[in-house]
Order: C-alpha cells, then sequence, then structure tokens
C-alpha cells in the first residue's frame, strides 16, 4: 500500500472533472472518490458519462477542468499510471496470439521481464482458470474466457488500482461469478476497484459503494443503504391483491390492477398483520401479498427516472 | 425477395461511401492514369523523345548528313553538354557517348564509324555498319531510332546516288559508274551493342522483379499498418497507451516490424528471381541490401503514415488501393517509365516507386558502384524520416482526446 493511502484512505480522487467533446458535454463536473481496498461500481444510463470518466481516470481523455488524484497526488492528464491497471469494455486482445502469448505480451509493455513475468503469466492462468487452454488461440476462446483473460491482462503488474469498463457485459452467469470470484481475490490483495457496469443486482451484491452519474455528474454515492435512505426511503413496500375489488385503506391506493392495495410500511412484522387485519374487518378477502424491500433498482429510477436513454 | 435483396445491397452500398468510392472512382482514376500514360504515343501519336548521343567517327559530308538529320527529328533529343543548349552536340570519339549511357544518363548512342561513308563506294567489301550503343532496358528505343537511322540514312543515300547517276551519265555515260553509284541504294545496316544484357541471364526480368516487389512491399506494409487501426477498434490501443509502453514506442515497434516484414518480402522475390530467372543477387548483394533497406523503410514509414491518417480499416484499404496503384502506375512499377511521355516521367518522381526502381537498376542493370546510389538512397532515407515523423504526429490522436 502506498504512503498516503493510509493517511487519506483515497485510492482516487476525482474532483469537480468536466470535459466537452464539441456542443456535448460528456461530464459537467463529476467527484467521486475511490477508497482503498473497496470495490466501487460506476453506474449510470447510457450516455451518463461513465465511459469518458474512466477515460479520464485512464488518462486517454484529458479532462477541461478538475483534479484527479491517485493516493493524495495529483494524476497528470497522461502517463503517470503505473499503479493503475484499466480494463477496456471491448476484448483488447489480439486474437490470433495464444492465451499465454497475450498475457506475455501485456506483461512486457507493463515492465514485467524475466522470471516476475513468468510468474505473472503462471499467476494469470491460474487465476482465470486458463491454465490447460493456455495454448490456444484466444479467438476460440468462450465469450467468457475471453472476459478473464482481458481482465488478468490488465492486472499483471499488479496494479494498486484498477479500473474495469463493464466487465461482465456479454457473459453468462457462470462466467459473471467466476469474474467476480477473481475480482474478490484481487480486492484481498489490496487492490481497489472501480467498475461501470449495467448490472444493478452486481453492483448491489458485489461493490461496497456505488457511484450513480447523469448528465455528466455524480447525483448519488454511497453504500446501498445510504442511497436507499436518501433517496426512495427504508420502507417496505407492499402490494395487497384482494379476491374482489372495493375495500379501501388508509395510505393505500389502488395499483394498476383495480383489486390491487399499493402502500408503504416501516416495520412489516408490526405493521403487516394489523393491515390485513383492518382489511378483513372492512369486508376484504386477501389472496396475496408482496413485500419488497427497497432496492438499487427503485434508487437507480427514483434518480435517473424512466425516460429511455439513447 | 429478390428485389430486396438487391434493395438491401443498394442500400447498405449506399451508406458505406468508401465502397462507392471504390466501385466507381477508383476505376475512372486508374483510367485517367494510364490515359495520361498513354495517350501522347497512342491517341495522338507523339512518342515520348528519345536521348541520344551522337557519335561522328567518319567525320564525312554523308555521316555530317546523317547527323544532321537525325538532330532534326521530333522524336529524338540529341545530347548537348550544356543542358538544354541550341546547338545538338557531336563527339567525334565514341568514349564519352559510351560512358553517358553506361551511367543510365541516355538509353542509346548513335555511333557513325570511321570510314562508313567511303564503305559505300568502295567495290567488293560490305557496307559499314552504324552503331547503336543501347541499354536495352528501353527496347522501344532502341528500336526507334534503329528505324529513323535507316529511314534517314536511306533518304540521303538515295539523293546522292541520284545525284552521281545524273553526273555520271551527264558526264559520260559510262554505265558501270552509274551502277557502282547505285549501290547506295541499298538499306543501311544498324548494329544494336547492348551495354549492359551481353552478361546478364535475363536482362528486364530484375527491372520487374523490382517493379513488383516494390508495389506489393507497399501493398504488404500498409496491410499490416492497419494493425493500429485493429487495436484501435478493440481498445487496445487504448490499453496499450496505459502501458508503458507508450506511442513513440509503440510506432516504432510497428516501422520495425513492417520493415523485417518488407526485407524479407523482396528477398524472397529477388531469390525467386535468381532461381528461376538467373537474376544475379548474389552478384549484386551489397547494392541490393542498401536499397532494400532504404526502399523497405520509406514503404513502412508511408504505410503508418496512412494509417494513423485514416479512422477505419475500411477506410485505410480504400486510401491505399488508390495511392499504391497510382503510385505503382506512375512509378513503373506497372508500366516501364520509359514508355511514358516525358511529363509523366517527370511527374513519376515524386512517387518513391520511381526512386526505388531507379536504384535497383542502377544496381542490376547498370552494375553501378554503391556511390551512385546516393540520390536514391538520399530521397528514399528523407521520405522515411518525414513520414514517420508524420505518423507520430498524426497519431496523437490515439494517445489522449
Amino acid at each position: 500500500m502506498p504512503p498516503n493511502a493510509a493517511a487519506n484512505g483515497s485510492a482516487l480522487r476525482v474532483r469537480d472533472v468536466a470535459r466537452r467533446f464539441g456542443g456535448t458535454t460528456a461530464l459537467a463536473g463529476a467527484s467521486l472518490e475511490l477508497r482503498t481496498g473497496e470495490r466501487l461500481a460506476l453506474l449510470g444510463p447510457n450516455g451518463a458519462g461513465k465511459t469518458t470518466l474512466v477515460r479520464c481516470l485512464s488518462g486517454r481523455v484529458i479532462p477541461d477542468s478538475g483534479e484527479i488524484e491517485m493516493f493524495g497526488r495529483p494524476l497528470p492528464g497522461t502517463g503517470g499510471r503505473h499503479a493503475l491497471g484499466f480494463v477496456p469494455q471491448e476484448i483488447a486482445l489480439y486474437p490470433d496470439l495464444t492465451a499465454r502469448e497475450n498475457l506475455e505480451a501485456f506483461g512486457r509493455f507493463h515492465g514485467l521481464r524475466g522470471k516476475d513475468l513468468r510468474d505473472a503469466v503462471l499467476w494469470a492462468l491460474a487465476w482465470t482458470g486458463l491454465s490447460d487452454r493456455a495454448g490456444d488461440l484466444t479467438k476460440t476462446f468462450s465469450g467468457g474466457m475471453k472476459r478473464r483473460v482481458n481482465i488478468a491482462c490488465g492486472v499483471l503488474h499488479r496494479p494498486l488500482v484498477l479500473l474495469l469498463d463493464e466487465p461482465t457485459v456479454g457473459v453468462d452467469p457462470q462466467s459473471r461469478e467466476r469474474i467476480f470470484v477473481m475480482l474478490e481475490e484481487l480486492q484481498d490483495q489490496g487492490t481497489s476497484i472501480l467498475l461501470t457496469t449495467h448490472q444493478l443486482d452486481e453492483a448491489e451484491q458485489r461493490c461496497d459503494r456505488i457511484v450513480i452519474i447523469d448528465h455528466g455528474r455524480v447525483i448519488a454515492q454511497g453504500t446501498l443503504s445510504e442511497l436507499i435512505e436518501s433517496t426512495v426511503g427504508i420502507n417496505r413496500r407492499v402490494t395487497l391483491k384482494l379476491a374482489e375489488p372495493g375495500p379501501r385503506l388508509e395510505g393505500f391506493q389502488t395499483g394498476e390492477d383495480p383489486r390491487e392495495l399499493v402502500g408503504e410500511v416501516g416495520d412489516v412484522a408490526l405493521e403487516l398483520p394489523a393491515l390485513l387485519t383492518r382489511l378483513r374487518e372492512s369486508g376484504g378477502q386477501v389472496s396475496d401479498v408482496e413485500v419488497r424491500a427497497p432496492s438499487l433498482h427503485s434508487v437507480f429510477i427514483h434518480l435517473t427516472g424512466r425516460e429511455l436513454r439513447e | 425477395m429478390i428485389w430486396t435483396v438487391v434493395r438491401v445491397g443498394l442500400l447498405r452500398m449506399w451508406h458505406g461511401r468508401t465502397e462507392i468510392l471504390l466501385t466507381f472512382v477508383v476505376p475512372i482514376a486508374f483510367f485517367t492514369i494510364f490515359a495520361f500514360i498513354f495517350d501522347e504515343q497512342i491517341g495522338l501519336g507523339k512518342s515520348p523523345k528519345v536521348n541520344v548521343a551522337l557519335v561522328d567517327e567518319d567525320a564525312t559530308e554523308l555521316s555530317r548528313k546523317l547527323m544532321i538529320a537525325l538532330a532534326e527529328q521530333e522524336a529524338l533529343r540529341v545530347y548537348s553538354p550544356d543542358d538544354g543548349g541550341e546547338t545538338p552536340h557531336v563527339f567525334d570519339s565514341v568514349g564519352p557517348a559510351r560512358e553517358l549511357v553506361l551511367a543510365g544518363g541516355l538509353p542509346l548512342a548513335v555511333v557513325v564509324p570511321e570510314g562508313w561513308a567511303a564503305s559505300f563506294t568502295s567495290s567488293g567489301g560490305e557496307a559499314r555498319s552504324v552503331r547503336l550503343l543501347a541499354d536495352s532496358s528501353d527496347p522501344v528505343a532502341t528500336q526507334v531510332v534503329t528505324a529513323l537511322i535507316q529511314q534517314l540514312s536511306g533518304r540521303i543515300l538515295a539523293a546522292q546516288a541520284r545525284d552521281r547517276i545524273e553526273t555520271v551519265l551527264s558526264l559520260s555515260g559510262n554505265r558501270e559508274a552509274a551502277a557502282a553509284a547505285s549501290r547506295f541504294t541499298k538499306p543501311v545496316d544498324v548494329e544494336v551493342v547492348d551495354l549492359f544484357a551481353a552478361d546478364k541471364a535475363n536482362p528486364v526480368v530484375s527491372m520487374y522483379a523490382a517493379g513488383i516487389a516494390v508495389m506489393f512491399l507497399l501493398f504488404g506494409a500498409v496491410g499490416n499498418a492497419g494493425s493500429l487501426l485493429e487495436e484501435e477498434e478493440t481498445q487496445t490501443m487504448e490499453r496499450l497507451m496505459c502501458s508503458q509502453l507508450g506511442m513513440t514506442r509503440l510506432l516504432a515497434g510497428k516501422w520495425l516490424l513492417l520493415w523485417i516484414v518488407g526485407v524479407v518480402q523482396v528477398t524472397v522475390m529477388f531469390v525467386w528471381a535468381q532461381l528461376a530467372f538467373g537474376v544475379d543477387l548474389v552478384g549484386h548483394l551489397p547494392g541490393f541490401a542498401v536499397m532494400t533497406t532504404v526502399t523497405a523503410g520509406a514503404a513502412s514509414s508511408f504505410a503508418l503514415t496512412l494509417a494513423a491518417l485514416c479512422r477505419t480499416r475500411v477506410q485505410l484499404n480504400a486510401v491505399a488501393v488508390i495511392l499504391i496503384l497510382s503510385m505503382s502506375a506512375l512509378g513503373g512499377s506497372m508500366v516501364p517509365r520509359y514508355v511514358m511521355s516525358e511529363t509523366m516521367q517527370r511527374f513519376g518522381k515524386v512517387t518513391f516507386n520511381a526512386w526505388a526502381l531507379d536504384g535497383y537498376t542502377k544496381v542490376f542493370w547498370r552494375d553501378l558502384p554503391l556511390g551512385a546510389l546516393v540520390p536514391e538512397v538520399t530521397v528514399l532515407a528523407a521520405v522515411t524520416l518525414v513520414l514517420l515523423l508524420a505518423a507520430r504526429l498524426l497519431a496523437r490522436r490515439w494517445e489522449s482526446i
């Protein structure tokens, strides 16, 4: 861990980063923090500025204004990113090289030589579970296998900070699981990870904190419970399905189906039995009850709306 | 259904403008280039002027008449030491003219040997031939000048014979003398002395080996340089730029790769030319090595520049086809430059095919020493550096935006 990391607990700090492309504002003063050793999910609708922000961090895009710090030190517009690993969204491999040849090439590009390189390649093959396919051309691999090699090529040099742009896009659940097991191993070894994703369940279940970005600005960040508390609230959403429409219940509204009553409760164990009793007393016959905890999905829709983004 | 297939195809073509360019514009461009190459010769009957040196060792009235008649020909440009001088220069000995042809300055020297005129009037002996010291890499020039010499000398000799017959008849009525004078009407022999091909197994093959090798060197280099655009499309470039590699080292590595592949490609071509057609590669190794080094270097830089200039692989392929075929046509890889008009020959010099082919010709055809390659090496090395610099500047778009 670098000396400053423990002091401020911040692996990456982004302050008011803005970037325009012609007449389009991609980033309008985005700020976020990736804490040391954490896994941070960067969420946002299409065109929200996620990829531009990651590219600013990787050095591909130079911000018009704002500051980026890595372990307390300002990061230049380009270069100076040896402690950074980057895994692009595309399969950025040489398809006509074998897995081992790809790993060796990218290891060398990251400055590894000799025994360090050999050890890193062996580790990466084992880490990805591809030791038995090391000599096969990567173009013959399945999507999930390519994704794993793609990630491995970005971490051979053991970066302190890893940026992943949608690392699980287009892979099956088993491959996703494997990829997150790989990332957990890295995190256990102290790597701070920032990943962009459209998979809300990944962010919800697999990340320590979540940053939601829209229209080039960070509109919310924190743990899932913090986000829920600050947006949709912690109440459970309760849907009561009735045998016949008609009965009313205070604090509940009729749903899209007239036989449904929809409302919120703070404490399900305490409040729900009383609700059911009141409903029965008013002549209602409950055929089903659905209790839904607030989720990242509800937070995301609450913050970014239901309008389709292109 | 069938019409839907047609419609989809047309719509895709319409949306892919590069395909339209390749389908409709490229053929027109090539037609235009080849029209320029051949138009002045075939269409309008204007051959490119043949540069010749005149040597009059005979120094007789007859030989002087032939020299003057040759100098007056539209099809010829007679060498003059003060370049562009009004009066055509006539050498009195063969040595300097021979050197000019050997050095590649001229394709031909017309030599009227001593005793040529006298050989027409001496009874019994054969008339002496006019000699053409030729660089047979330009067979057209040899044929044109041979025909001109026979035509002009025939006219001159016929006129002289007519004068003599009339004189003899008017003076003596001697039929025997008139018969002797009539010998002038025999066609003049032209002896072509090939200054280069005598000890070469297959004289023109080396030129074509070089021509084809340079053209495919360019195609091969551009094909390989296209990997830069593939790397951009797959975001591998982005990953590379995040590593310790850096753009300068990436381009240097790509250039070196293209250069190595190019050198091997040209070498394989010439090894085959030696094995199959007797081109003397082994006997010209130093010159071949120098020319191949600088030619492959220039081709590599050209390819990298083109790749850095284009946005997609499809665009690169389209631009490469147009540029390489144009340069190859103008620079002599497809059609020897000596068949082109002088304007097109001068224009061809803007292509590095022309410089490369001139260099290889000096090595394999003229057997010139390495020092003679200085112009070609200088130009190709300069092209290499300038284009490499241009590629580096253009590649900044891959570094950061």
